[in-house]
Formats: C-alpha cells, structure tokens, sequence
C-alpha cells in the first residue's frame, strides 16, 4: 500500500507531469485557454493514462522488446478512440472545444512515456497508481494553467467573472503567445520554489545549466 | 594527424596596472540616446501637447519603478541610474498613441520591462528589442485602445498609413514628403516625428553609439523592395519613400533595429539583419493586416540575430 501511495504522489508534486517533467506540453500550450478546457482535457488524459498503463502493465511480460513502441501507441490509440466517441456521446461541447486535441491524445508524450519509463517494468497496482498520480496532477497543471490565462485574457474563472467590469481583458494571455509566456512564467516559479527548497534544506542549490560563456552559441561555443 | 586546436595561450596581453579608461559607460551611451531622443520629443509635444508629456512621463516613471522593483525581487543591483530604464521608457512611449489611456501605458511599460528586459537578466541579457515585445503584447491584448485612428478622434492630423491602407494611393496622392519630415502626420507620437528622429539618428552615428551597417543596410532594402513594387505599378504601391517617412520606420531605423543586445555583432551579419528588416517592412505594409508592421518586423528581424552572429571572418588557422 505505501509502494502505491508513493508512485501516486510523485506525480502530484514532485515529477508534476507538464511542469517538472516537460511532457505533454502540445495539450497543454493549445487547449489551455480556459479552465474548463484544461480540466476536460485533463480528465480524457486520466482516463486514457490510467487505463492505458493498466493494460500495459498486464502485458508487459508478452509484449516483444523490439516492438513494443508500436504495442504502447496502438493501446493508447484504442482508448483514445473510446474517450472520442464518450465525449461525443455525453460532453458534445466540450469536445468541439478540444477539436483536434483528442485524437492526438494518442501521440501525447506523457502516455507513451509512462507506459515505456513505468508500466512496461512494473507489476499492476504499481502502474495503475502511477498512471492515477500522473493524470490527475496533469490535470491539475492543465486547469491551473487554464484558469491563469483565462483570469487574465477573459476576466473570469470556470465562466466566473472575477475581475469585475472596469478589467480590461489582457488579450494576450487567451492567444498563441499567451500560452507560451505564462508556462515559461510558472516553470520559472517552479525552479525558483526548489531553489528555495533546497536552501532551507541547507543544500547546495540546483546549477543553473544556462549561464556562462559556454551556453551562448555566438562565439565560444563553435568549433 | 589529429585535428589540432586552436592555441590557448592568450594571444592578447594585458598590460599591468595601471589602466586608462577610454571613458565611455552605459550611462554615458544612454544619455546621448536620451539627447539624440530629445528632438523627437519636443516634436511630440509641439503636435500632440501635454497627452504626449503625459504618456512620456507616466511611461518612464513606471520603466524606472519597474526596473527596481525586478532588481530588488531578483537580489541583484539596482542600476537605474545607467538610464537604460529611461531610454526603453520613452522608446515605448514614442510608440504609443498620444491619446493612450493611463492603465495602458502602466501595464505596457511594465511589460516591456518585465517581458523584454528583466526576465532576461539585466541590461545585457535580451535577445528581442524590449520596445517590440512590448508593443506586440499591448497590440495582441488591446488591439482598439492601440489603435491610432480610434483613439486620435479629436485631431486633423491625417494618418498616411491607413489612408493607404484602406483607401489606396488616391488618398495619399498629395502627401508631401517635406510635411511628414516635419511631423505632420498622424501616428504613434513620437515615432512620427520623422525629421527629428532623423536628426538624433545622425547624431548617434556622430558619436558612433550605434555603426553605421544596420541602418544603412535597412534603408537600402526598404527603397529597393519599395522601388520593386513601385515600379511594378505606381498606381498601385506607395513610393519608396513614402514608406521610409511615415510610421515607425525611422524610429525602428536609427534606435529600435540598432539595440545593443538584440542586434548581431559581426559586420556582414549587420547588413543581413538590415536588408532582411527592410523587406520584412515593406512585406508587413503591403500585405500584411496592419497599417504600419514595423514592429513586428523588428520582431522578426530579431529572430535571426543569431544566425546573422554566424556570419563572421574565419579565425586566423581555423579550417
């Protein structure tokens, strides 16, 4: 029970899918204009990550080596299909919301990438825990980075208006850009919380990859 | 025989101490951008009066303000007194209509700042003209409050660019070339100020604060790519230069495409970012959505900074 609470939390917090581990980001810079949108994208990538690594999981010991890439996305092709046609079925509006988004649920990095890192090498309560963790904390992310933008491009939260009627709606936030301005933003936020995490800790804060001669391209870098 | 490299030894002595300073700083370089800047801003103020005072001011204050609360947040130095916060202040403000409401001015001053400058580092850091990404986020976010036309209701100031625009080269067929040197026109209001800005443009490259290549290699390619399509049909495309003397495209010239940090470094990638900014001007006008793109051609021009940096003489024994 403590092994599957631990692969359940970690990715809550500690490897958050879309803002620790930087996977599924097409989802989450596209369909995030609202919250509603992020937390319905979220909910159809829980469904499929957790069934997805339940079935991979069961298999594991069938599948071949060399082609199980090809086992992992026909798996997750299938579900996907399945939460197409229940979107259709009982969330219509909601689904021509997410258009194209759905389908490409199938080639979302986060599903193959837990059923190749986790499910294919772990028995079944493990992934099937691990597959819960990581879509509900991408569900999180997603609503969260939703509700972000859709505070500041709209006004409003969940269709809320919060910001009272005097706000000028900062369009920018709902556009293209929007979305890669303020994932950069939380993603900072993120690296400057472990740093501060890490000093409390009394350890040596995490290297900054990126500074120095050698990360710049324009002249020492070359050979 | 293996690859050999490069030599490590430092092919450059320095002499022991003590050292003479030539004598130039960032504040040194800042105030005469500010000086260079001046005329202009007089200009505004003769054509647009205390509007333009009131945009300038609110939009330096906020520059300033920002760049040291950043500062502070970040545990780093505050150097506002190099003035680099007041030159991108009154840059944006030169890119504003003179009837730009407070709030607009405040949050658009304060993402330049944050967006082009602070996130980056310090001064030094940012890869994009500040003033750019401040415009295109006030652009995308309140595109009728940034509207010259629609918030310019109360003047007799005529705006070249959109008569173009919207009604073609009849509407333009008496602009007169001298008017729009001395200002008169309608635009964002300092950028408009095209004489002047000419003037401190020059200036600049007097006191060699910016070199010559970028700004000569823009012009060239605006009055080439311009001179193309009107001497495909003159009934059709503006004159060259009726382009290089209305809207933006002086400001961009002399001190938007010039940035220090946002521009290559080597001569020949100097004259690629120049050409390739003055096609993107004249391509953004005649068929892009807005009336004057010059902005957004600086935008672009800035993405190929880097590959403008490779373009640069091999080192002596390379291969």
């Amino acid at each position: 029970m403590a092994g599957m609470w631990k692969e359940f939390s970690k990715g809550l917090w500690a490897e958050l899918p879309p803002f620790r581990l930087l996977l599924g980001l097409c989802p989450t810079l596209a369909v995030t204009t609202t919250a509603e949108n992020g937390f319905g994208m979220g909910m159809a990538v829980v469904f499929v990550i957790t069934l997805s690594s339940f079935i991979v999981s069961l298999i594991r010991k069938i599948i071949p080596k060399k082609v199980r890439i090809a086992c992992y996305i026909t798996v997750a092709a299938s579900l996907v299909v399945a939460v197409e046609l229940l979107m259709q079925a009982y969330a219509y509006p909601l689904y021509q919301q997410l258009g194209i988004f759905v389908p490409l649920i199938v080639v979302n990095c986060l599903i193959l990438g837990r059923a190749e890192a986790f499910a294919g090498k772990n028995p079944v309560h493990l992934a099937v825990a691990d597959g819960l963790g990581m879509g509900l904390g991408f569900t999180l992310s997603l609503t969260f980075l939703g509700a972000v933008r859709e505070l500041f491009g709209t006004g409003s939260v969940f269709g809320m208006e919060i910001m009272g009627a005097s706000f000028e709606p900062v369009k920018f936030m709902v556009a293209a850009p929007g979305a890669f301005v303020a994932l950069g933003l939380i993603l900072a936020g993120m690296n400057y919380l472990s740093i501060v995490q890490a000093k409390r800790r009394g350890e040596p804060a995490p290297e900054n990859p990126s500074t120095g001669c050698h990360a710049c391209r324009a002249c020492a870098g070359r050979k | 025989m293996a690859k050999q490299s490069l030599p490590t030894a430092p092919f450059l002595k320095v002499a022991s101490a003590p050292h003479m300073h030539c004598g130039t700083s960032i504040k040194g370089m800042m105030t005469t951008i500010l000086l260079a800047l001046l005329p202009a801003a007089v200009g505004a103020i003769y054509w647009y009066g205390m509007e333009a005072v009131r945009v300038m001011a609110l939009s330096i204050a906020t520059a300033v303000i920002v760049e040291a609360l950043c500062s502070k947040i970040m545990e780093k130095e505050i150097r506002i007194d190099d003035f680099h916060a007041v030159v991108t202040g009154l840059l944006f403000a030169f890119i504003l209509p003179a009837g730009a409401e407070w709030w607009l001015v405040v949050a658009g001053s304060a993402a330049t700042m944050v967006l082009g400058k602070m996130l980056w580092g310090n001064f030094g850091g940012a890869p994009i003209c500040a003033i750019a990404v401040g415009w295109a986020f006030c652009t995308v976010s309140w595109p009728l409050q940034m509207n010259i036309d629609a918030t310019m209701l109360n003047t007799t100031l005529v705006n070249p660019l959109s008569q173009l625009k919207y009604f073609g080269m009849d509407a333009i067929a008496d602009a007169s070339m001298k008017e729009y040197l001395m200002g008169n026109q309608l635009g964002a209001l300092g950028a408009v100020q095209v004489g002047a800005l000419l003037l401190g443009g020059i200036a600049l490259l007097v006191r060699k604060v910016i070199t010559w290549e970028i700004p000569v290699a823009t012009v060239a390619a605006v009055l080439i790519v311009g001179g193309i399509y009107y001497s495909i049909d003159p009934e059709l495309y503006a004159n060259p230069l009726f382009h290089l003397f209305t809207g933006s495209t002086m400001l961009a010239i002399f001190f938007l495409l010039p940035d220090f940090t946002s521009s290559p470094n080597t001569r020949g990638g100097k004259i690629v970012f120049g050409l390739m900014a003055g096609f993107l001007i004249i391509l953004i006008r005649t068929y892009g959505q807005y009336p004057d793109g010059v902005l957004f051609a600086v935008l672009l021009a800035n993405m190929i900074t880097p590959l403008c940096d490779m373009i640069k003489p091999k080192p002596f024994g390379a291969r």
